[in-house]
């Protein structure tokens, strides 16, 4: 590396040159790091940039800026390929505490001697670049989310592999009637187009369909997975897109609702057939249907079957009773619901049904006879309804997901990964609401969905791709939503929640651009969510390295394999640059370009510590980047303030957190360290899934450490931040601060 | 509108709601009820009936007729449009009970001849007819009377108190029944609703 030129720049606009003395942080730059600085009165304006750029021109590599957050003024302070490291003086300095303070000012200097310690530690990252890359994306699944799929990355200039296990194009759309509606008024069910959509990806170059294929093996990393298929062959790619779609729950299990003892109570799905034929009548004896009753959450929201709501069980009886009565308007058609759930514009077509006559009764069906009598605990009447004389009862089952291969045996290995780690019924706090945290919650049991692995995937952590309680792939509905734990492989349409055919082919959309920026960014070395763009990926010292394979077991996203001697192997483009890895590793022999566990112990160490006669405590904390810096940040915008004691540092997640920076804080004689981030759990916050949970997990085993130290346990502790926390976090470090003061001072202040 | 309602042959019976739907007045808009219960909420005199118009509405789905035809609530309606006025789905609540009054009169439902309500009617609508006005003598003294002459005796002397009072105020006159003008063209315009009636809805109950 050539020589490191570091430019360090203060700004003393917004306030910053008023409320502390700018000139003396010179002085710390100049004193204590032997580097010249310059100081502009609005650095990010034309003048201050030109200054900068100036000395890009004459020879500087590297620039430290002292200004705002570094969350702000991104696009005037970048100058690609210089890496540019910012202190921050005005959130979470001049904004969030008393101006032309002594306590500020020192908090002021700190911040220029963590960013200047910063840059003596890092460079500027070299991406992974090496090798070949494919562009060409896998869709798994040849139903209306994968032709959707397929259809919109060839828009996007992408060759697809499109994989169908049955024999045909079309997925369960070629089944149905009619769908839906999807277009304005929404007042209608709507004609069945999937013809359309088959032969507009049967008609499209970019897009190869395989009939009757599956996957039998994948490995490799976004950007060259290899893919061996059914056939044979073997296909390299550059992301996968998993639309499996779903199936419907098995009515057999639902005896209780007479399915089996009469032909003529039959599923939705059956119903949906009948109504595609063109011909709806009794299974039993073939007369027509006069009257009938559809039976809703027929196995759903039941802990016995479905535990879930599948969302469009609703909007689908009520689109098969206007299709009968349509047919004869003589029709008789109750739906029998316990609440009617018709999410977002469908409520137009229940209101559609009402008018057309459609009956509803609001109950829980308790039995149906093998005489079609079905007997409803009527909420709104209060008594048991018996409705008699029925042609035909429709049971309403819901949508299984095909997160696994059902025509494939369960793998002896890996089950556990399919147990679900991630439980839905857990209450959710409101952000940002300061209240006591709702109560614990026994996690509720539930067996591991059967069949094979949909990909069977050659990672370290095992072949399947982690699902939710209910076998739902993992991903965060609201956050991350396409975005499993496997990265570059991303699933779409009801595999991943229950959706109808509109939703799924938006869903489709979305997980097919998560797909183009999975291909693209591999071949540039840059990572995805939630660090997009990041070209650092980690590099680990093998000749240190131990085997002791936490940093492979402890990865969120599987990105750490094993070679033949159980080294571990960074796949750098499965990597989403969290840093759990780093902080997984007792030796700390892992590390990236720009970010250690030396870079934040020496930034730890670079902080000034009052002593004990001082009367004032220094407390670190460790802040994660994603919720809880923007939420200071925030409060430092609202000014809001909190107590000038507080250092804080931004990792990149808790998980990316050595407890070796803990021990460093303690021992040069910090009071306290806090570390902030998202809620870890099975509720989880966090931005890579098990970072926080992974903090979590080592600093239950500091306290003993501490104690052996003749340290109070209490001294280190983890808090919750969310992005919408900028009123609360300024009173949960106050509370610390106190917390700390009312223990008193660092026996190992001085030493 | 000249189909009789199905015969109760069983204590539900799945045809009766789409025979109310298609052939009540309002029954059109009370397909679309969503048992909101703001109809009941807002009646006056909910306490007063049998089963409030949201119950009622919902019986009438689960085909309850003989229920719902026996029920007071058709008569206890005071026709005060609360809930007319306030239903979201706009369900002419109050039109629906008046016309299954009329249908549970036609058929026959005893319940229906018993009641005070249809006493009452009954005697309001002989004066209304003949004279084109109500006179309060004669209305209370048919409806007190319909229930045997000890017992319209009883009733009147209870209430003569309230009779002098009112003379007094001059809110009741003693002279001859007010007519309307040409009390003649009102029956004949009476006569032929009658015809019209008995044309769609067959025999008068």
């Amino acid at each position: 590396m050539t020589e490191r030129k570091t430019g360090i720049y203060l700004c003393g606009g917004c306030g910053i040159g008023e409320a502390i003395d700018v000139a003396a942080l010179e002085g710390v730059a100049k004193k204590e790091f032997k580097l010249d600085s310059k100081t502009h009165a609005c650095l990010c304006g034309d003048d201050g940039v030109a200054m900068i750029r100036a000395d890009l021109e004459a020879g500087i590599n590297q620039v430290a800026i002292a200004a705002c957050s570094s969350r702000v003024m991104t696009d005037r302070f970048g100058f690609e390929p210089i890496q540019v490291l910012r202190a921050d003086l005005r959130e979470k300095v001049i904004w969030s505490h008393p101006a032309n303070h002594e306590d500020t000012q020192a908090l002021a200097e700190d911040s220029v001697r963590m960013v200047l310690t910063m840059a003596t530690k890092v460079k500027a990252p070299e991406p992974y670049v090496e090798g070949e890359w494919s562009s060409r994306i896998l869709v798994m699944g040849g139903g209306v989310t994968g032709l959707a799929a397929a259809a919109q990355a060839a828009a996007l200039g992408h060759e697809v592999l499109l994989l169908e296990r049955s024999d045909r194009l079309g997925g369960r759309a070629l089944d149905s009637s009619k769908r839906l509606p999807h277009r304005p008024p929404y007042a209608q069910p709507a004609a069945n187009d999937i013809g359309d959509l088959v032969a507009s990806v049967t008609g499209n170059a970019k897009i190869t369909a395989r009939l009757g294929c599956t996957v039998t093996q994948t490995s490799g990393m976004p950007g060259r997975f290899v893919v061996n298929l059914s056939d044979g062959s073997v296909e390299t790619v550059g992301a996968i897109v998993v639309a499996t779609g779903w199936r419907p729950y098995d009515a057999s299990k639902l005896g209780h609702l007479g399915y089996g003892a009469s032909p003529d109570v039959v599923t939705g799905v059956e119903l949906e057939g009948m109504l595609k034929a063109g011909k709806v009548t009794r299974k039993s004896n073939g007369a027509p249907v006069k009257s009938v009753a559809f039976v809703q959450c027929a196995g759903s929201r039941d802990p016995d079957h479905l535990p879930y709501c599948s969302s469009i069980c609703c909007a689908t009886s009520l689109k098969q009773a206007l299709e009968l009565i349509e047919a004869e308007p003589a029709t008789n058609a109750y739906v029998v619901y316990e609440e009617m759930r018709t999410p977002g514009v469908m409520e137009e077509l229940y209101r559609t049904a009402q008018a057309a006559g459609v009956i509803f009764m609001k109950g829980k069906v308790k039995t149906v006879g093998a005489d079609l009598t079905v007997t409803v605990a009527d909420e709104l009447i209060g008594e048991d309804i018996p409705l008699a004389g029925l042609d035909m009862v429709v049971l309403a089952t819901g949508m299984v997901p095909n997160s696994t291969n059902t025509d494939a045996p369960s793998p002896a290995e890996g089950a556990e990964q399919l147990a679900g780690d991630i439980d839905p019924e857990v209450p959710f706090p409101v952000a940002g609401y300061c209240g006591d945290a709702p109560a614990a919650h026994a996690k509720r049991p539930q067996a591991a969905p059967e069949g094979g692995s949909l990909l069977n995937l050659q990672y370290r952590q095992g072949p399947h791709l982690p699902v939710l309680h209910d076998g739902f792939a993992d991903s965060h509905y609201i956050c991350f939503p396409y975005e499993t734990r496997r990265t570059g492989i991303y699933t779409a349409g009801p595999v991943r929640r229950p959706m109808d055919w509109a939703e799924a082919a938006e869903d489709a959309s979305g997980a097919v651009l998560k797909a183009v920026q999975a291909v693209r960014s591999a071949s540039a070395g840059a990572a995805l969510h939630p660090r997009v763009g990041d070209l650092s990926f980690p590099k680990i010292n093998l000749n240190q390295c131990t085997k002791c394979k936490r940093c492979t077991v402890e990865c969120p996203f599987g990105a750490i394999d094993e070679d033949e001697q159980t080294y571990p192997i960074v796949n750098a483009t499965r990597c989403r640059r969290c840093g759990t890895c780093m902080g997984a590793c007792p030796v700390r022999t892992i590390s990236f370009d720009n970010y250690s566990v030396d870079m934040l112990s020496s930034m730890i160490k670079a902080v000034k510590v009052p002593d004990e006669f001082s009367g004032k405590p220094r407390i670190l904390i460790m802040a994660c980047e994603n919720d809880a810096i923007p939420a200071l940040d925030m409060a430092g915008i609202k000014r809001n303030q909190w107590s000038a004691h507080v250092r804080i540092l931004p990792v990149r997640c808790l998980g990316s957190v050595s407890l070796l920076c803990i021990s460093d804080a303690l021992s040069v004689g910090y009071d306290g360290v806090m570390m902030m981030g998202c809620k870890p759990g099975d509720d989880y916050q966090c931005h890579f899934v098990k970072g926080s949970a992974m903090a979590a997990e080592r600093l239950s085993k500091v306290g003993e450490t501490l104690k052996s130290m003749m340290l109070e346990p209490e001294r280190v502790t983890q808090a919750e931040a969310s992005i919408a926390d900028a009123d609360r976090l300024p009173k949960v470090i106050d509370a610390f601060v106190e917390q700390i003061t009312a223990i008193g001072f660092n026996p190992f202040k001085g030493f | 509108m000249n189909a009789p309602s199905p015969t109760p042959t069983k204590k539900y019976d799945l045809s009766f709601a789409r025979w109310v739907y298609d052939n009540i007045d309002g029954g059109d808009r009370m397909a679309l009820c969503m048992q909101c219960g703001t109809c009941s909420g807002s009646c006056p005199i909910g306490t007063q009936m049998d089963h409030g118009p949201r119950k009622l509405f919902m019986m009438i789905r689960a085909g309850m007729k003989e229920a719902v035809l026996t029920s007071n609530t058709l008569w206890n309606c005071v026709s005060c449009y609360n809930c007319v006025v306030r239903c979201p789905r706009k369900v002419p609540v109050a039109y629906i009970l008046h016309d299954l009054a009329t249908v549970a009169v036609r058929e026959g439902y005893a319940e229906a001849r018993n009641s005070d309500n249809a006493r009452f009617a009954k005697a309001f609508w002989w004066s209304a007819a003949k004279y084109g006005r109500t006179d309060e003598r004669l209305v209370t003294g048919k409806y007190y009377f319909s229930f045997g002459i000890g017992e319209g005796y009883k009733r009147g002397m209870a209430n003569l108190p309230i009779a002098m009072g009112m003379i007094k105020t001059k809110r009741m006159h003693l002279g001859m029944p007010h007519k309307c003008s040409n009390t003649g063209e009102l029956h004949k315009i009476l006569a032929k609703a009658a015809e019209i009636e008995a044309r769609d809805h067959g025999k008068q109950g």
